[in-house]
């Protein structure tokens, strides 16, 4: 029996410097033993050739986007990725990233790798980083709908080419990203302390730390919206659950991602839940509670489906399934800050 | 369940209680994941009463729904149960819909 292999998918726009961020990666020490995945996006991977640093580990995916008819492309590159690792010596390969194209929607990504029964068991899969370039993150977020998506998928934001003396205002940078993820740690790879390896162990398998209940997010471009639902501290899990599963059913195209910390009242102890559109994590469970407040929350961000939608339709399911364990709406919203790397 | 012993797992869906507890087979509280996991059957079949269907328990971790012309379809898994719902009894299931609620009553 072999170790799952932890998976982490990198994303970000058109020259957003996701292949510059892995490049310079691959280079430290903090870079072996990573098997990458290139998706690129037409006739030519020219990706593959600047990643020469993972050349044994590249498995490249021609002609096409992988997050559309592309899926069975990135199960069976992945299933080739760790099948060669294997065959080569045991646990060659120790961590693996999938780098999509610029236009990727990681959704599918994602739902390959939930889905697929022999990745499940072969493969952790972390989390999503988001590269945002600092110069044309800006319009890019505000022109193309395919940027936004990869912002709010994402468990993390990397800025790229703050250096560049056209780069936006950091703080501007970090509003906008929490306007649209309310829960989104953002990083700058130009910053001293900044390591790859440290933000992807950070995220720790789906994993992103809890943190402080965030607060909504502004209303923002393409009719995305953002938004913290809290019900009581205790869910019903056997209820809960029953709601938001029909949720994603229905109308899971136009969630982009739901996230929160909640204690569920048979454990008593909190659990971080994560989905992406129709495909949730499996939930994972926290010893004690990170933040100094107890209490439940959950993080929606959306695609043309609003907050009074969804926070009415828990408080009535709720109230009805499980009395007294309403969604609260209009809480107070709690600081929100970027959390320390 | 466990095929080669006959021991009710507790499913591997995010949301079975076996992934609340993070084991597979939670022997130490398994009469609390038999008791939650009766009540999801029946705030399920409450749910889908007003579109003529029933849920009962199918071999411990999945679920089958029956429709009122006999008719059966197994759902795996909580995910499914919806799937499944549309599809036998040709209406859609939405949460966000006040009818959701309408059947389930005092569970």
């Amino acid at each position: 029996m072999y170790d799952p292999i932890p998976l982490t998918v990198v994303t970000g726009f058109l020259g957003s410097g996701k292949t510059t961020l892995l490049r310079n990666f691959l280079r430290t020490r903090g870079g072996r033993g990573i098997g990458i995945i290139v998706n690129e996006l037409g006739e030519v991977g020219l990706d593959q050739d600047l990643l020469v640093h993972a050349a044994e580990s590249v498995e490249l995916l021609d002609r096409g986007c992988m997050c559309c008819a592309r899926r069975g492309d990135v199960a069976k590159a992945l299933h080739d990725l760790i099948r060669k690792a294997r065959h080569q010596g045991e646990n060659w390969i120790t961590e693996a990233i999938i780098e999509t194209s610029g236009m990727a929607d990681p959704a599918p990504i994602i739902a390959t790798v939930l889905q697929d029964p022999w990745l499940r068991n072969n493969v952790t899969l972390r989390g999503v980083i988001t590269v945002l370039d600092a110069v044309d993150g800006l319009s890019n977020l505000s022109s193309h709908p395919e940027a936004m998506r990869q912002i709010a998928i994402g468990d993390v934001v990397v800025l790229t080419k703050s250096d560049l003396r056209d780069s936006a205002d950091r703080q501007a940078l970090e509003s906008l990203v929490a306007s649209h993820v309310p829960d989104a740690r953002v990083f700058d790879c130009h910053d001293p302390g900044f390591n790859l390896a440290d933000v992807i162990r950070s995220m720790s398998g789906s994993r992103a730390p809890a943190s402080r209940a965030p607060v909504d997010g502004n209303p923002v471009s393409h009719a995305t919206a953002s938004f913290v639902l809290k019900p009581s501290l205790y869910v019903d899990w056997p209820s809960f659950t029953v709601w938001l599963s029909a949720l994603l059913h229905c109308h899971g195209d136009r969630i982009l991602r739901v996230k929160g910390k909640l204690y569920a009242a048979s454990t008593g102890k909190p659990l971080i839940i994560h989905g992406v559109q129709h495909m949730m994590y499996p939930p994972v469970h926290l010893d004690s509670d990170p933040d100094d407040e107890q209490e439940s929350w959950l993080v929606f961000i959306t695609n043309g489906i609003g907050r009074d939608e969804i926070a009415t339709s828990l408080d009535r399911f709720l109230d009805r399934a499980a009395p007294g364990q309403g969604a609260v709406r209009g809480a107070q919203p709690a600081a929100i800050g970027v959390p320390a790397a | 369940m466990c095929e080669v012993c006959a021991i009710f797992g507790a499913g591997e869906h995010w949301s079975d209680f076996g992934r609340l507890r993070n084991e597979q087979f939670p022997f130490e509280d398994i009469q609390v994941y038999r008791e939650e996991r009766s009540r999801r059957l029946t705030l399920l079949t409450r749910i889908l009463a007003p579109l003529g269907l029933a849920v009962e328990d199918w071999d411990g971790e999945a679920a089958v729904l029956l429709d009122r012309q006999g008719r059966s379809a197994i759902a795996q898994t909580l995910g499914d149960v919806w799937k499944c719902a549309e599809s036998l009894s040709g209406r859609r299931v939405d949460p966000l819909a006040e009818t959701f609620v309408e059947g389930i009553g005092d569970v």
